[in-house]
């Protein structure tokens, strides 16, 4: 019976589809069902491996930081995304999903850039 | 110059023209390049069921070997090293292949008349296929194999060995051996690309399985660099998830 439940454990595991989320997954380090929406200030955009990232400070508390990670550049690019797209000192919305037990991380789920234009993770 | 050394100079001298023509003869006529099936492009494999996804419709005939082995392997679920095996987020090794061709990123295929080249976005990394080649009989093992390949009509044949048993056959943490054995048919069908791939492993599965895999032509845009390395997951580790480095971090 053991060796039957394990049989498909394994099964289950070999069925699981295929992730998309080619490196990392989300699920562990942020609270992927929260969504936080703020007025930022970049501090960082690094277009880097294995995933892009964003340092943003709230516009009402700059002591309020926060490390986002994007996809991998190649993901992002697809998504209109270059290495320019954000710089340092550049005032956005943006939306992420924070990390969980209150670690100042998140994972970015759009920017909404001055001008109006918006740009999906 | 003394008749000895006129004799070395010469002999030189046929010995290229020799070389040359063994060169010329092997090159296909002008109406086989003209004729030969085109593989290359761009290509992409599609989001939802069957799109990349490397695993036969019937399940993996998986041994008590491959059985006992996946039993110690936790697959990347997780955003956290800490929680999976997956040597290709351990380590930042290659994914291998035929893993890679799961990856989410673009190909492509580049046709010479001795080589298809594969070209993966993902991690810039790269395999050759040798047209109409034996396999080398001291080839090394190594992430991508040792392939060899011939034109059937439309379809190109590609035999494989040779491939390094660290690599996971696919992202659920599927093993293989040094015996792992590929036959790809791959043929293009209009804008979709279809590789039907035939593996053996006697020492992974019970018996050869057999996956269709298919791609749709993309754009042919530059590729973007991703290359992963240690220092990239060092970095990853440190900044996201409060991990020290032991080694000083580069970008």
């Amino acid at each position: 019976m053991r060796s039957r439940m394990l049989i498909a454990g394994i099964a289950a595991i070999i069925c699981f589809p295929v992730s998309l989320s080619a490196h990392h997954g989300a699920a562990s380090l942020y609270d992927v069902n929260k969504e936080t929406t703020l007025k930022v200030t970049i501090t960082e955009f690094v277009w880097t491996n294995p995933h892009v990232e964003i340092g943003i400070a709230s516009v009402e508390d700059k002591s309020a930081r926060w490390l986002l990670e994007l996809g991998s550049p190649p993901n992002v690019a697809n998504r209109g995304w270059t290495s320019r797209s954000l710089k340092v000192g550049d005032v956005v919305t943006i939306t992420f999903n924070p990390g969980l037990r209150g670690a100042r991380i998140g994972k970015l789920v759009k920017v909404v850039l001055a001008n109006g234009k918006e740009l999906q993770a | 110059m003394s008749s000895h050394r006129f004799l070395i100079a010469a002999a030189g001298l046929l010995a290229i023209a020799a070389a040359d023509c063994a060169r010329d003869s092997a090159a296909p006529s002008a109406e086989a390049v003209a004729t030969r099936p085109d593989i290359s492009g761009t290509w992409l494999h599609p989001a939802g069921p069957g799109g990349g996804a490397l695993r036969p419709a019937e399940g993996f005939p998986l041994t008590p070997w491959a059985i006992e082995k996946m039993k110690a392997e936790k697959p990347t679920f997780s955003s956290d090293f800490r929680e999976t095996t997956d040597p290709s987020v351990l380590y930042a090794d290659p994914n291998g292949y035929p893993r890679i061709q799961s990856h989410p990123m673009k190909f492509k295929l580049v046709q010479t008349d001795d080589y298809v080249y594969h070209l993966w976005e993902y991690n810039q990394n790269w395999r050759q296929i040798a047209i109409n080649q034996e396999h080398s009989p001291d080839a090394p093992l190594t992430w991508y194999g040792n392939a060899v390949g011939k034109w059937e009509g439309d379809t190109l044949v590609v035999d494989s060995t040779g491939y390094k048993p660290s690599t996971w056959l696919n992202s659920q943490g599927v093993p293989h051996s040094e015996q792992l054995h590929i036959v790809e048919r791959i043929r293009r069908d209009g804008d979709t690309l279809v590789m039907h791939y035939t593996v053996e492993d006697p020492v992974a599965f019970t018996k050869p399985w057999t996956v269709e895999l298919k791609y749709a032509r993309v754009k042919d845009g530059a590729m973007i660099e991703t290359i992963f390395t240690i220092s990239d997951e060092l970095r990853f580790r440190e900044r996201f998830l409060g991990v020290p480095s032991p080694i000083p971090i580069r970008r």
